[in-house]
This record gives structure tokens, sequence and C-alpha cells, in this order.
């Protein structure tokens, strides 16, 4: 087992715990979802007054419920289009609340350099979401790309934590770019692929030796 | 002839570190996490301007005991 998986591995046993019990109390998954979103929303809060460790267990909590709503669906059979809307609509401002209120704090500081850092982390992180977004709506998948939302949460946590939000901030921010710049990429090339085949498969059906064994 | 097929095999090293297709848990997915903790952990705050940080990091530390 790898070390990411090892720590994966281990959270999910209180996970395990607290789905159960929601399961029990028959909560609604799209209820885990809102309230997730205020929890982050407080959060956001915290980091926009300088109170890092607050927001880092507020950002913990928010977490645990965005985690387990999917979870308790799938347990309670409640899964439908609309829960995956709401969920994926949610999670846009949870991730917009929290980079505002860095934004916020770092103006306060009168840091104007950090604000743009933010403002740039907060852009490429959205267009993270909308590239794959749009991509699929295009071709299967696209899938591609570091900076995912999970590897952005636990960083911003780990900044929270450590006190180390612009080092975490530079990363979210380069690695956003590239994933961003991957997908478009990747969805190019993934469209462009498609009448490459179609012309290879034309040309071969239109050789003389093959009309001349079917005809 | 793709882009990626253009690269010369050590920046081909980069280019999968940033035109990422690994899945979570596999071996390059914890290098890659390890590097990026290394880099928010033991870079000094100082160099990055950083508004909120204290102490100085690991780099730091280390550079401020050699003195």
């Amino acid at each position: 087992m790898t070390f990411t998986g090892a720590i994966g591995a281990i959270c999910l046993f209180p996970l395990r715990a607290i789905i159960s019990l929601c399961v029990a109390l028959r909560i609604h998954p799209n209820v885990l979802t809102f309230t997730g979103v205020v929890v982050n929303v407080l959060a956001a809060w915290a980091l926009a007054v300088n109170r890092f460790m607050t927001a880092f267990v507020l950002m913990v909590v928010a977490n645990i419920f965005d985690f387990i709503d999917g979870k308790v669906a799938k347990e309670l059979r409640m899964e439908s289009k609309f829960g995956g809307f709401w969920d994926s609509t949610l999670d846009r401002f949870s991730d917009l609340s929290l980079f505002t209120g860095l934004i916020w704090l770092y103006s306060r500081l009168g840091r104007h350099d950090y604000v743009l850092i933010t403002t740039l982390t907060l852009i490429f992180s959205t267009m993270t979401s909308y590239t794959r977004a749009r991509a699929e709506s295009l071709i299967d998948k696209c899938k591609v790309g570091f900076m995912e939302r999970p590897e952005r949460i636990v960083l911003l946590m780990i900044g929270a934590f450590t006190n180390r939000m612009a080092a975490v901030l530079w990363v979210i921010c380069v690695l956003s770019i590239f994933t961003v710049a991957d997908r478009i990429y990747y969805t190019w090339r993934e469209l462009n692929a498609a009448p490459d085949i179609e012309r290879e498969l034309t040309r071969q059906l239109t050789t003389p030796e093959y009309v001349k064994r079917v005809s | 002839m793709t882009l990626k097929r253009l690269i010369t095999p050590p920046a081909s090293v980069l280019w999968k570190a940033f035109f990422w297709t690994y899945e979570r848990a596999t071996w390059q997915y914890d290098l890659m996490v390890i590097a990026i903790l290394a880099f928010v952990w033991i870079t000094p705050p100082a160099w990055l301007g950083d508004p909120t940080a204290q102490g100085h990091g690991l780099i730091g530390w280390i550079l401020t005991t050699l003195r």
C-alpha cells in the first residue's frame, strides 16, 4: 500500500462511524451538503480574521460533511442527478468563500502581492472545475491534472494548521494553471483524434483491394 | 507528431509531473505529495514573503543554527 493510500484508509475508519450515524438518523444528503457549505463560510471568516487554527478545525468539519454526503446518499438509496448538481454547485461556493476569506485577510494586511496571488489561485481553481465540466459535455472523461478539489482542500488545511498559507497558495496556483492547461490540451487532443480515426477508416474502406474484395 | 514526442527525456519527467495523468494512491502520487509537502514546510517563509507565518521553516532554522 502506498503512503497516501494508508492515510486514506486510516481516515476512513472514523468517517465510517459518522456515515453510519447519519444513515441511522436518515439525514438527507442534500442537508449534509448544505451544512458543509455553511461551515466552510465560517472557516472563510476565520481565515479572514487571521485565526488559522479555528479555520483548520472548521475546514475539517466542513469537509467531513462534504465527503460523507455522497456515501450517505448511496446507503439511503437517495442518489439523484439533482444531488450531484447540488453537491458540485455548492462545492464552488465553498472554494470561493475560502479564497475570499484569504483575499480579505491579505487586503487588510496591506499585502497586495498576496491579494493578487490568491485571486489568481481562485480563478484557476474555478477554471479547473469548469474545464472538466465543459470538456465532459464534449468527450467521455477529462480526469487529468493533479490539482483537483480534494488536493486543494487538504493543502488549505495544511496551510492553516502549520501556518504556511503563502507556500500553499503558490503550490495551488501553479499546479492549478498546469491542470487547466492539461485539460485544455487533453480535450483538444481527444476532439482531434476522432476525425483521424474516421479519416483512416474511410481511407482503408476505399482502397482498390478492399473495393475489389467486397464487390 | 504530438507535442509530447518533441520533448527530450529529462524534460519528460517535468512534463509528466505537470501534465498529470496518474491516479491517487500510486507511487507517483506519493512522490508528488512528498515534493509539495517538502516545499511547503522546508521553504523559509521569508523567501516567499509570507504575511502571516511565524518561525523560519526548516531551511531557515538550519541556516540560523549554522551561523
